[in-house]
């Protein structure tokens, strides 16, 4: 019970010192977060939605965000393209972060020629330029939004290999890291519980946020195109804004837009918001 | 008399204490250095073309059988066979493959532009896509870079201010190309009102049909890829807090005292961290490229990877994707090579 | 203390502040000195004494909110007297009680005085001689910067043409006893030593030919051996140059060997004003602080024996 009553204090603490865009950010993403968790119980059928008698109706109360050119309702949509990217990017970033972390830390760990030869594949992976991979892939393989999502953590595999590689780097120098060497703990010990998660943990989780916001980035901008991405007619963030192409109204394709941009906005300034407050508890 | 005789001494032991490495002629050190990096070039240039061979040759099924369809001839098959190396092995099969792309051929065409040479399709397609690439670069930088020296040093009155421009990161770049290419359509139209035939409003591209080979898309295109995925806000922070650090250093105060200019100083001191961003930022601008010619249909290599990859033509895409990755590392070389012209460290740390 | 009109350097009741998380702290609190032409004069004192701002102050080079917020600093170049603070009460105005100053407009004002100063009236050599250079440029530049920006506040017709301010930069070089002047001439600042690069450094503050030199703790980050060269070289060419020296640091042994007079400050305020003759003498009375930093530096028994 008291443990409760403490961690609450804890929260309206924290709460009360983070800055303004911190806690606007966080708020969105929590938004986002209970759509996401919400959407596999939400039954959508995008066809029984059609009703052309209610075509580009401008936003009321009884559709909050307007329909659109078929007399779909816009705000239901918008809700139900979070399933598009939600579980696709979580499971990438986590992914991601939890390989990157790794051979980043077993990189700066082990040094020498383990350590450069997995950084010059890292490197490697790194040239490639991820749009033409993805769509080069999407050309080979048939496209489904798992396998974007599985590309987009391959793809962010070396940059938080190489942050966390020069993390570890740098608190290898440090003498308390010398002191678990020399007082015998298991290395992989010291590189998953010391390195990892008494260090790196804020900076994963920053990282994890980053893929999640590339994978609703990618993801939004292939269905856009059309051919990779969710199909028509359900309904995703990336073929609402395609909605530009054929809509009279500006709402079908501009609040989508907007949620795009204020989504992965919240997402980085969450992702900040983390890292800068592990630093100050460090401090 | 006592200093005399100390400072008198000063002067012989002074050229005990002039020690410095051995080195070697600053010319040697400097071919080393791009030896080196050429070298590095090449290898990323090896390995990412394996990278893209392999995922050829994974792919499900019978590569030709994907790649033709069901309308293709048994000779067909057998060239196309013969093209990929597929009969080898996975190595001997990527070094013929990898020989004859070396000398320029990358195959034909198959659904896309059927017969086509790849090569004669992609080149000039990719000059359109690196002149979008570059100038929009130069954009974001030129308007950065004014910006931050026109806001000077952090303020806290500023955030409110800078709150916009903060959004812009978060702004993928189609979605800010969507808006502009609205926004001249509305604009064009709203010109038009008077007199003339009214463009149909629901796509850009007849608007730029009527303002034929203007130059007008190409330069909406840069506008939107220098504006989004964070480039410009990636920049003007960078650059930001780059001015400030150096404006407050201690060697910006020394050339301060001694009464000479401070701006060359500035000026050279920020191109090396300038260049960095580029480095970083490339493969993502060319990545954006890609989306922001299909959405202005440009006829550059983005929109041609798109409508080769919509009809499932293997060697144009492969071709087009060698053709990025070429870019990368060659645009990377030649920012490696400017740095190291302005910074001579940059050499002496390279070996 | 020495004469008022004769001397180069006269500061007075000097005030200066920072905002720290803490609230308003003050680091210098109504400090005066003044240098005669010629005369080398120490300051003394631990680190966050204020030794280093007061002096920074001279040269309007002070970053941080609000740095100077009173007094007078008069600097004599040329036989004009230029008042350098004396704009400032137009820049100060209180908010909620508090002293505040007008930073953006009080930094413009600053920059424009201390335009036609910098170099000739008052420079200075710092700590950390590595990060004193421009890293992108060869040391010869550096000097020959120096030596052209003095040049250029003269009449046109007694300028020495590009050809003679490069050898004497050459010469420059000579002066602060490199071994092979050519060679650093067309080095970069990366390339030499710590020591050399200081020396480097002392060849581009006195190129300048400043009334006043400021050396703010010039041997800190420096060997022992290469520490006693700069201090040499410093008192060689100071005297050849006629030019008066502030001398910050905090190695008493270092300020009897250079310095005609000391002052020493702690915590912001002067404690103790004294020629170096007193300091030497073991007899003579001194402020604790000052037998403090005897003892530690072993130049007088801890029982005054």
């Amino acid at each position: 019970m008291s443990k409760i009553k403490v961690s609450k204090i804890k929260v309206i603490k924290i709460w009360r010192a983070s800055s303004l865009s911190f806690q606007l950010s966080s708020l969105v993403v929590f938004a986002v977060f209970l759509c996401g968790l919400v959407n596999p119980l939400i039954s959508y059928d995008p066809v029984l939605d059609v009703d052309l008698s209610r075509r580009d109706l401008a936003p009321s109360l009884s559709f909050v965000m307007g329909t659109d050119g078929q007399g779909r309702s816009v705000g239901l949509r918008l809700l139900k393209g979070v399933e598009a990217f939600f579980f696709p990017g979580l499971i990438a970033g986590f992914f991601a972060a939890l390989i990157g972390g790794g051979l980043g830390a077993i990189c700066g760990y082990l040094g020498g020629w383990v350590g450069r030869s997995i950084a010059a594949i890292l490197e490697l992976i790194d040239t490639l330029p991820r749009m033409v991979f993805l769509v080069l892939i999407c050309t080979i393989y048939p496209p489904s939004i798992l396998l974007i999502a599985m590309i987009s953590c391959l793809l962010f595999i070396p940059s938080i290999a190489t942050v966390v590689r020069r993390k570890v780097e740098s608190l290898g120098a440090e003498d308390y890291i010398l002191a678990h060497v020399a007082h015998g703990f298991h290395p992989l010990k010291i590189i998953s519980y010391h390195i990892l998660w008494l260090q790196c943990r804020a900076l994963l989780t920053r990282q994890l946020i980053f893929v999640f916001s590339y994978v609703l980035f990618i993801e939004t901008a292939l269905s856009y195109l059309g051919d990779y991405g969710v199909q028509e007619p359900y309904p995703s963030w990336g073929n609402m804004v395609a909605q530009s192409r054929i809509s009279v109204a500006a709402w079908p394709w501009a609040i989508p837009a907007v949620a795009i941009i204020v989504t992965i906005a919240a997402l980085l300034a969450f992702g900040d918001g983390i890292a800068r407050r592990d630093e100050e508890v460090k401090r | 008399m006592n200093q005399e005789a100390a400072s008198q001494k000063s002067v012989t032991s002074s050229s005990l204490h002039d020690h410095r490495p051995a080195e070697r002629s600053p010319l040697m050190t400097w071919i080393g250095w791009v030896v080196s990096k050429l070298a590095r070039g090449l290898s990323l240039l090896i390995g990412s073309s394996f990278i893209i061979y392999t995922v050829l040759r994974s792919a499900p099924g019978d590569m030709v059988d994907l790649i033709l369809g069901l309308n293709g001839t048994p000779e067909m098959k057998a060239d196309l066979r013969a093209e990929f190396g597929l009969d080898l092995s996975l190595v001997e099969g990527y070094l013929g493959w990898a020989s004859r792309a070396l000398t320029g051929d990358l195959g034909i065409s198959i659904t896309f532009m059927p017969g086509e040479p790849v090569l004669e399709l992609a080149g000039p397609a990719f000059l359109v896509t690196l002149g979008i690439a570059i100038v929009s670069l130069f954009m974001s930088i030129a308007v950065a870079y004014g910006l931050a020296i026109f806001l000077g040093p952090p303020r806290p009155r500023q955030t409110l201010l800078l709150g916009p421009i903060q959004l812009l990161n978060a702004a993928p770049s189609f979605v800010v190309a969507i808006c502009l290419a609205k926004l001249i359509n509305e604009l064009i139209q709203f010109q038009l009102a008077g007199g003339g035939q009214i463009p149909p409003s629901w796509y850009p591209i007849p608007t730029y049909q009527r303002l034929s080979d203007s130059i007008a898309p190409f330069v909406f295109a840069a506008l939107s890829i220098s504006l989004g995925d964070g480039l410009f806000t990636d920049l003007f922070n960078a650059l930001r807090s780059e001015l400030n650090n150096l404006s407050n250093s201690l060697f910006i105060n020394a050339v301060r005292a001694k009464g000479a200019s401070v701006r060359p100083h500035l000026v050279k001191n920020l191109i090396v961290p300038t260049l960095s961003i580029f480095t970083a930022r490339l493969p993502l601008v060319l990545s954006a490229v890609v989306i922001v010619e299909y959405i202005f249909t440009l006829d550059g290599s983005g929109y041609l990877l798109l409508q080769a990859a919509k009809n499932r033509d293997v060697p144009v895409v492969v071709g087009v994707s060698l053709f990025f990755i070429l870019a990368v590392i060659v645009m990377n070389l030649i920012l490696d090579l400017v740095k190291a012209l302005v910074d001579p460290r940059e050499v002496a740390k390279g070996e | 203390m020495s004469d008022h009109t004769t001397s180069v350097v006269d500061v007075r009741d000097l005030v200066i502040e920072f905002d720290t998380p803490r609230g308003r702290s003050r680091v210098v609190d109504e400090v005066s000195f003044s240098v005669s032409p010629g005369e080398v004069l120490g300051i003394l004192g631990e680190s966050g004494s204020g030794k280093t701002m007061s002096t920074q102050a001279l040269l309007g080079l002070i970053d941080g909110y609000p740095g100077v917020m009173g007094g007078q600093i008069d600097l004599t170049f040329q036989g004009e007297r230029h008042s350098l603070l004396s704009e400032l009460p137009h820049f100060l105005f209180e908010k909620r009680g508090q002293l505040e100053k007008q930073e953006r407009g009080w930094r413009k004002h600053r920059f424009k005085a201390m335009a036609s100063l910098w170099g000739r009236g008052a420079t200075a050599i710092f700590q950390n001689p590595r990060r004193s250079l421009d890293p992108l440029m060869t040391v010869g530049q550096q000097v020959l910067e120096s030596i052209t920006a003095r040049e250029a506040h003269k009449p046109d017709d007694t300028k020495l043409n590009k050809e003679a301010q490069s050898i004497e930069a050459l010469e420059w070089l000579e002066r602060v006893k490199m071994v092979n002047p050519k060679r650093v001439f067309g080095s970069y600042p990366h390339e030499l030593s710590g020591g050399m690069c200081q020396r480097a450094m002392i060849a581009v503050a006195l190129a300048c030919k400043p009334s006043v030199l400021i050396a703010d703790e010039p041997t800190t980050g420096l060997d022992a051996t290469v520490r006693a060269q700069v201090v040499h070289l410093l008192q060689d060419l100071i005297r050849d140059e006629r030019c008066a020296m502030l001398y910050i640091t905090h190695d008493i042994r270092e300020m009897l060997y250079l310095a005609d007079r000391v002052i020493v400050m702690r915590h912001g305020k002067v404690l103790e004003r004294v020629s170096t003759e007193d300091l030497k003498d073991r007899s003579s009375e001194r402020h604790p602080y000052t037998r403090t930093l005897l003892e530690a530096a072993g130049m007088i028994g801890g029982d005054n024996e």
